[in-house]
């Protein structure tokens, strides 16, 4: 990947409980994750790595000045606002059947995961 | 040319002084749609070489330029020319929306 500076990946825990949550928030929401799956990969992971390191699963596609104060200001934690309210989800990672991106996928495997955030 | 990496303490140097347009891709580790675009962005330095320079920043580790230029979404795509923000794209967007706003400012 053009985008290398060794990212720490998410404990095991975390990445799973996130991965349930991503599969279960899915079908619950009639949404689809990305036709590429390295992209839901990624978005778990990050997702994952915040909860760890935040007690939250802060969005991954933000920046932030201070990631504390937003998790507990608590708008951007998965499932965010813009999503609950309105299946907006800039980070692509629960997609509207009418996505360009939307794949028929709501599920996803550990293995497929890890496979994936290895390479960084 | 593949975009070469600017941190807090080069992005003077590396884009406010750039003679030519610099294309600079905000991104973060663990950010789907900061994947999808990293290679629209290495297409767009190829395509353009000599006449735009096309650099890289990640905003987990260099805070203060992305706290200066007010980024939220990641990843946003911001176009400089001398030495100021001239323009910005935000998402994972097609090559043909980078280009159609690049070519304003050769």
């Amino acid at each position: 990947m053009t985008h290398s500076a060794n990212p720490q990946q998410a404990t095991e825990k975390s990445l799973e409980a996130m991965r349930k949550f991503s599969e279960t928030y899915a079908k619950r929401t009639d949404t689809y994750f990305c036709s590429d799956l390295g992209t839901t990969a990624v978005v778990i992971e990050g997702l994952a790595k915040h909860k760890d390191d935040y007690g939250s699963p802060l969005c991954p596609c933000r920046y932030y000045e201070d990631k504390e104060a937003e998790v507990a200001a608590a708008y951007w934690n998965c499932p965010c606002v813009p999503m609950r309210e309105r299946k907006e989800c800039h980070c692509m990672l629960f997609l509207t059947p009418d996505n360009p991106f939307a794949g028929d996928q709501q599920e996803i495997s550990v293995e497929q995961i890890r496979t994936e955030t290895n390479q960084y | 040319m593949s975009a070469a990496a600017v941190t807090d303490a080069t992005f003077k140097e590396e884009v406010i002084d750039s003679d030519v347009p610099v294309l600079v891709d905000f991104w973060a580790p663990w950010c789907g749609p900061c994947r999808m675009v990293a290679p629209v962005v290495e297409e767009i330095s190829d395509q353009y070489e000599g006449q735009i320079k096309v650099v890289k920043i990640n905003t987990d580790e260099n805070p203060n330029v992305a706290s200066q230029y007010g980024i939220r979404s990641i990843p946003t795509l911001m176009i400089f020319k001398g030495g100021q923000r001239v323009d910005m794209v935000v998402g994972a967007v097609p090559k043909t929306t980078l280009a159609n706003t690049l070519e304003k400012y050769l």
